[in-house]
């Protein structure tokens, strides 16, 4: 019996080596040497001189006012783009659901920003937001309103960007959602439907609460997505105007390969990452993800 | 059976490890021939640069008496400037720089003080042909690292119609002898925005990158200012300086006066909606090429009214001997020869840029055009090159930061508690 376990176990261990190799070579081991650098002051210019410092780079970070704009910055667009961009999708994923013509332009049209590079939109979008002679300056003033600066404002930046994430990530949660909706059983509608519910009343008591892990499920992957804002401020302000845009992991990237300090953005990346788990389990626990998910 | 698996399985996985990190080993330079030298440079073989480099290549191995072969690989970098920089890192890790290496001219301290690169004066022939920007560039600490092969410059280009059009006569345009002061400068940009409704030059300051220092500190420069003292080691005092300041209050003025704009418009001066636009000398290219209804001349840099100082700014990618090579005198050979009159003018030439010796400027003036052969001069007779410091990233970042701070006029109005605040910022990152 003993060795029958054992065999099995063996093979069990066989079965999941190639993952766990991947995930030794290419998470464990990176993230141990990033413990180990954030300890250093590793320059990336002469990586042979690197010397032990303890929790220096951990102290300058606290006194960093560069990374705590950062943080605040990334916690208002968490805030915003959160609510923004999966009401969109559940939005979007209503309209699409029900069987209409011209069904299938919609789903298209609205997930075809997800298929294109974050990089590619981006620069769309700087041209469509240029205050001089961008399309949306256009039809403002087709309507009577001013030429607003967008990007080049340090209040409207962050907001500009925040309305391009969420249009250009709401096609893929309006997939899951859409999902999630053909899997409540119509026979649940049609009781509610002959109990006397209104549209309203089965939308809040049939149609939320059936899609609630398909939700947790997004506000989860939404939510660490959001902190990990780079591409769009890299694009289209670098971190400006006067770093209303810049965000912790924008920040690391540029201390780490501009500034070439990699040990301080090794120490970034530590309480940055950490600070994301704690977030999440926190943001789990609140809506009831564990229970669900 | 079931053992005999697990060994397999084990063996593979032990050999894609040994595979991986291989990947990063490479080799090392040293070799048993200490007559084949590896070079590494940052462009395509495909390019009119790469096209130069592979004649200069293949007459460095047939005329060398002393029979040294070189081998190039070429590494283009990406637009972000991954790439080439990424190997170069990759490189540093695992001890495996080849002999020769392209740099750009702001990395040069920071390679020099990490002991990647080591000093080639010795090198080096005719020196004095070598224009002083150039020598500037590549010294660090009174020691020669690194030489540029061609050079850079930054006019600015005017539309000669909407000039006409706006009542500025040619008699009243700038020369290189009788440079504009910031007075008559914005004396012309004052008629044109009045003129044409809007900002008169696309002065690039949405461009948040290099392009701020490169070509907004000539403006400091001209006015007796700095950015640090000459040893690199004080910014106070110097960035916040009155000299310095003005200059920043220039650059807020023709922002708040509306003569330009944060925000151009997209190709702006080459679809003529501007009538002048600050740039580089790759534009009389794009201009030749793609906006031939474009007439266009170049006009010098404006100077201060106190000093009448002509600066323009200067800088390019250089060559220069890793400090791990052993093969110094082959290695210098080579860069000595790369950087000889012949191999330059044929770099020059190919790849449209202004050139890094006297001797090949000379050559250059009858064969090229004359919005080219002004930047020739404008480099020669006012070429400054940018600070040589170990962190120029970070100080080109804070000049470029400082700059987006004086546009915002509003926010920032007082200039002189700006750069007070700013230079205490760049003082932190030097030695």
């Amino acid at each position: 019996m003993r060795s029958t376990l054992s065999a099995r176990s063996k093979q069990a261990w066989l079965y999941v080596a190639p993952a766990l190799l991947l995930l030794t070579l290419f998470l464990f081991v990176p993230a141990a040497l990033s413990i180990y650098y954030s300890l250093t002051d590793y320059n990336m210019l002469a990586p042979q001189a690197k010397t032990f410092i303890g929790l220096g780079n951990y102290f300058k970070l606290f006194g960093d006012p560069i990374f705590w704009k950062s943080v605040k910055n990334v916690g208002q667009f968490v805030l915003f783009v959160m609510p923004l961009q999966v009401g969109t999708a559940l939005g979007l994923a209503l309209i699409v659901h029900k069987q209409r013509p011209g069904n299938t332009f919609f789903k298209i049209s609205f997930f075809a920003p997800v298929v294109v590079s974050l990089v590619v939109t981006s620069v769309l979008w700087l041209y469509i937001l240029n205050p001089e002679q961008g399309l949306l300056n256009g039809i403002l003033a087709q309507f009577g309103i001013k030429a607003q600066p967008f990007l080049t404002s340090p209040t409207q930046a962050m907001f500009a960007i925040i309305g391009i994430s969420a249009w250009q990530g709401a096609g893929y949660q309006m997939l899951i959602f859409l999902a999630g909706l053909q899997n409540i059983p119509s026979d649940v509608y049609e009781a509610a439907t002959i109990d006397g519910a209104n549209k309203w009343e089965r939308f809040i008591h049939i149609t939320l609460p059936m899609l609630k892990p398909t939700s947790v499920m997004i506000l989860t992957t939404t939510f660490i997505d959001a902190f990990k804002l780079i591409i769009q401020p890299m694009v289209m302000t670098q971190g400006g105007p006067m770093d209303s845009t810049i965000t912790p992991v924008y920040y690391i990237y540029r201390t780490g390969f501009t500034d070439r300090s990699l040990g301080y953005a090794s120490a970034m990346t530590m309480v940055y990452g950490l600070a994301i788990i704690i977030f999440t389990i926190c943001q789990r626990k609140i809506t009831g993800g564990d229970n669900n998910a | 059976m079931k053992k005999w698996k697990l060994g397999m399985i084990v063996a593979a996985a032990a050999l894609s490890v040994v595979a991986l990190a291989g990947c990063t080993a490479g080799k090392s330079s040293s070799g048993a021939d200490d007559k084949n030298v590896t070079m590494w440079v940052h462009f395509s073989k495909e390019d009119p640069e790469g096209k130069a480099m592979v004649q200069n290549i293949t007459a460095f191995n047939k005329e060398n008496k002393k029979g040294y072969k070189a081998t190039v690989q070429y590494i283009p970098r990406s637009g972000s400037g991954g790439g080439y920089e990424d190997k170069i890192n990759a490189a540093l890790n695992s001890n495996s720089l080849p002999d020769v290496l392209t740099l750009d001219g702001p990395n040069t301290a920071a390679y020099a003080d990490s002991k990647i690169i080591q000093p080639l004066g010795k090198y080096i022939t005719k020196k004095s042909d070598i224009l002083p920007s150039i020598i500037d560039q590549g010294t660090y600490k009174g020691k020669l690292y690194a030489v540029g092969y061609s050079e850079s410059g930054v006019g600015f280009y005017y539309n000669k119609k909407m000039f006409k059009d706006a009542g500025i006569t040619e008699a009243e345009l700038p020369t290189l002898d009788k440079p504009w002061t910031w007075d008559q400068f914005n004396a012309i940009l004052k008629k044109l925005t009045e003129k044409y409704q809007g900002p008169a030059i696309d002065m690039q300051l949405s461009d948040h990158s290099e392009m701020a220092i490169y070509s907004l500190a000539p403006f400091v420069w001209s006015a007796g200012g700095n950015i640090t003292n000459k040893a690199g080691t004080k910014a106070v005092g110097y960035f916040d300086s009155a000299a310095t300041q003005s200059a920043f209050k220039e650059i807020q003025d023709m922002v708040k006066n509306g003569y330009t704009t944060i925000s151009p418009k997209q190709k702006g001066f080459q679809t003529g909606k501007y009538a002048m636009l600050m740039s580089g000398s790759w534009t009389i290219q794009e201009l030749d090429k793609q906006y031939k209804d474009i007439s266009y001349g170049i006009l010098p840099y404006p100077v201060s009214p106190k000093t009448k100082k002509l600066v323009s700014p200067t800088g390019s990618w250089q060559y220069a001997m890793s400090a791990s090579t052993t093969k110094t005198a082959a290695s210098g050979a080579l860069i000595d020869f790369l950087s000889a009159k012949a191999q330059m003018y044929r770099t020059s030439m190919a790849n449209t840029v202004l050139p890094a010796r006297k001797s090949v400027s000379d050559e250059m003036m009858s064969k090229v055009t004359e919005p080219m052969r002004f930047l020739i001069k404008q480099n020669q007779e006012s070429g400054h090159a940018r600070p040589v410091l170990v962190k120029y990233p970070q100080v080109s970042r804070t000049f470029a930061e400082t700059v987006t701070k004086a546009t915002y006029y509003k926010e920032n109005p007082d200039i002189s508690a700006l750069m007070k605040k700013q230079a205490q910022e760049i003082q932190q990152y030097l030695k």
